[in-house]
């Protein structure tokens, strides 16, 4: 299993997971981050950590979150990794749970 | 009770810790851990994981799930890719690592075994002896089915001595430093011992959790530059990564151990292990069998024989195991006497086996007391003095407790000792270092798993064991 971030992140990225992630498994993105599930060792403390309440357990994913399990994966290759929290972006409060925001994910 | 607030407690390293800390790399590791049981009841495990648990086991496990009963609630399920391929052909790992419907028939056992929170002065460490021992995470890479945190691990909900309840958090380094500098000031301040609780200086902390193995090297590090600064002599280091994943003992991790130590000359490491059973360690031929390796002894797993033969040619860290007991991993004084003799070839000292602890559910796991001092003392049987170092360990709410000896023979005139006494020695005290050595005799009791089963036959308690409840020979007295 693994731990999963899902689509509420994306131009929240709030990162106080990054401080509370003991093995140092998020990747950073423009506007997201990303879980390596190789490397996450399923602690779950990333899920209360997040504001936005976008991580999920793999197990718990909604359905029309699936995708994000692959591009957890897909991205943690071409992303670096983040293992310092910083400033969440200054507009991420008005995007907090806004809807669709898929199609705003900034690969590169 | 907690005196410090973590908000004000921001932690920034030392211009030492800094220079040692940025020529730390992080590996990178695939576990390829499988947590909880769904993945196994929906077939998406991998091909050859699909058999580890029948259908029958996952339907008996499935309908406990929301009941008080429920095994995954009580402990969550884990297991690494290596674990899993170590337990496949072995009845003891498998019985170490896979959830059983035995695990909740009897659900007695206490919610904070040790009463740790009585000795946690501040979230995240329990501050007994001249150690303190401190959570730094709450998962390992596989979880063993008897674990004595699994109220850490599956983060139930623990009353506090102030009356709170809350999960156990985990130790945070600018906190833990800031506690052990005041404590070992106020100590220095007044001729050695600390005027309130009679405590020496911390000298040692015992990193634990979970397992800090699970933590990525840069947060280890930052852990040992912490500690090292704040005065520690010995950070110990409490793992279970050499059965789960011994990979994760990389050259990046050597790398920064070397760094640290140069840094650091001064801060010694102890690397205390967790194996339960050779099957952990030791190579099995298509029967089943150890196999011998003609320069002598038996072969190993190549990946555990590698970490720990790195580990020993660094000799400023030392390795010991500590394992308990537990009923159908190893409670077999074979099993025990093979492990005793390859460790100790292999320069890890045993130091202690331990009787299960009270924990919830341990009904399933403990060996009764008196047997697992009769299986240790047979596995001992022709073994070298050096290789028998390792004592029989129970944890009292006072501190930890030799079994130190069992006897057959009836103790003349004494009530209570009619079939043999049982020779409890006070090891370390929780809450006073003088008591040491103290003594405890009760009547023999096969069925006792816990302190509680001796009860009503306490023959001698120079120990204080049993505070409050009168010796055999006090209760003939006033009868």
């Amino acid at each position: 299993m693994t731990f999963v971030v899902g689509e509420n992140c994306i131009r929240c990225k709030h990162t106080d997971c990054v401080a509370v992630c003991p093995a140092n498994c998020f990747y950073e993105g423009p506007n997201m981050l990303v879980i390596n599930p190789d490397e996450c060792i399923d602690c779950k403390l990333c899920v209360p950590a997040c504001p936005a309440k976008a991580i999920y357990a793999e197990d718990d994913l909604p359905l029309e979150q699936q995708m994000f399990l692959a591009l957890n994966a897909e991205l943690s290759q071409l992303w670096p990794n983040i293992n310092v929290q910083k400033a969440a972006p200054e507009d991420a409060a008005q995007w907090d749970g806004v809807p669709n925001k898929r199609e705003m994910l900034a690969r590169e | 009770m907690s005196a410090v607030n973590p908000l004000e407690v921001r932690y920034e390293p030392s211009a030492r810790a800094q220079g040692f800390l940025k020529t730390v790399v992080n590996g990178k590791y695939n576990r390829q851990i499988i947590t909880g049981l769904t993945k196994f009841m929906d077939g998406k495990v991998p091909e050859d994981m699909r058999t580890f648990y029948t259908s029958a086991e996952l339907q008996s496990l499935v309908a406990l799930r929301g009941s008080p009963r429920d095994v995954e609630a009580r402990m969550p399920v884990k297991v690494t890719r290596h674990y899993f391929e170590l337990a496949k052909t072995s009845r003891a790992l498998q019985t170490l690592v896979k959830a059983s419907p035995k695990e909740t028939v009897d659900l007695d056992g206490a919610p904070d075994p040790g009463k740790q929170m009585d000795y946690s002065p501040v979230e995240g460490l329990i501050h007994k002896y001249e150690l303190g021992l401190i959570y730094v995470a709450s998962t390992c890479s596989a979880h063993c089915r008897f674990c004595y945190r699994e109220e850490l691990i599956a983060q139930k909900e623990v009353e506090r001595p102030d009356g709170t309840v809350a999960p156990k958090g985990l130790a945070q380094v600018g906190e833990i430093v800031a506690y052990i500098e005041e404590h070992n000031r106020i100590v220095a301040a007044n001729g050695g011992r600390h005027p309130q609780t009679g405590r020496e200086k911390l000298r040692e902390i015992l990193m634990s959790g979970g397992d800090p193995m699970v933590l990525a090297n840069s947060n280890i590090a930052t852990w040992w530059a912490a500690l090292a600064d704040a005065g520690i002599e010995q950070i110990r280091l409490g793992t279970k990564e050499l059965a789960f994943f011994p990979q994760r003992f990389d050259d990046t991790f050597f790398d920064m151990v070397d760094k640290f130590h140069e840094a650091y000359p001064q801060t010694k490491v102890r690397i205390m292990i967790h194996f339960n059973h050779p099957d952990e360690f030791l190579l099995r031929d298509a029967d089943g069998k150890y196999i011998s390796d003609p320069r002598g002894g038996l072969q190993w797993i190549q990946h555990t024989q590698q970490a720990i033969h790195a580990i020993n040619t660094r000799n400023w860290i030392t390795l010991d195991n500590q394992a308990p007991i537990i009923n159908g991993i190893n409670n077999d004084p074979d099993v025990l006497r093979i492990m005793q003799r390859e460790l100790r070839r292999n320069k890890v000292e045993n130091h202690y086996f331990f009787c299960g602890r009270d924990i919830i559910g341990h009904k399933a796991f403990n060996v009764p007391i008196e047997e697992a001092w009769r299986i240790l003392n047979e596995s001992q049987k022709g073994l070298s003095g050096v290789e028998t170092h390792a004592r029989l360990s129970i944890t009292h709410y006072k501190g930890k407790t030799e079994v130190s000896a069992v006897t057959n023979k009836p103790l003349p005139g004494v009530p209570g000792a009619e079939n043999g006494f049982v020779v409890l020695k006070l090891l370390r005290s929780a809450a006073s270092a003088p008591e040491r050595g103290k003594v405890c005799l009760v009547g023999r009791n096969p069925q006792a798993i816990w302190f509680s089963g001796y009860d009503d036959r306490v023959l001698y308690d120079e120990a204080g064991l049993y505070a409050g409840i009168p010796t055999t020979t006090e209760k003939q007295a006033t009868a």
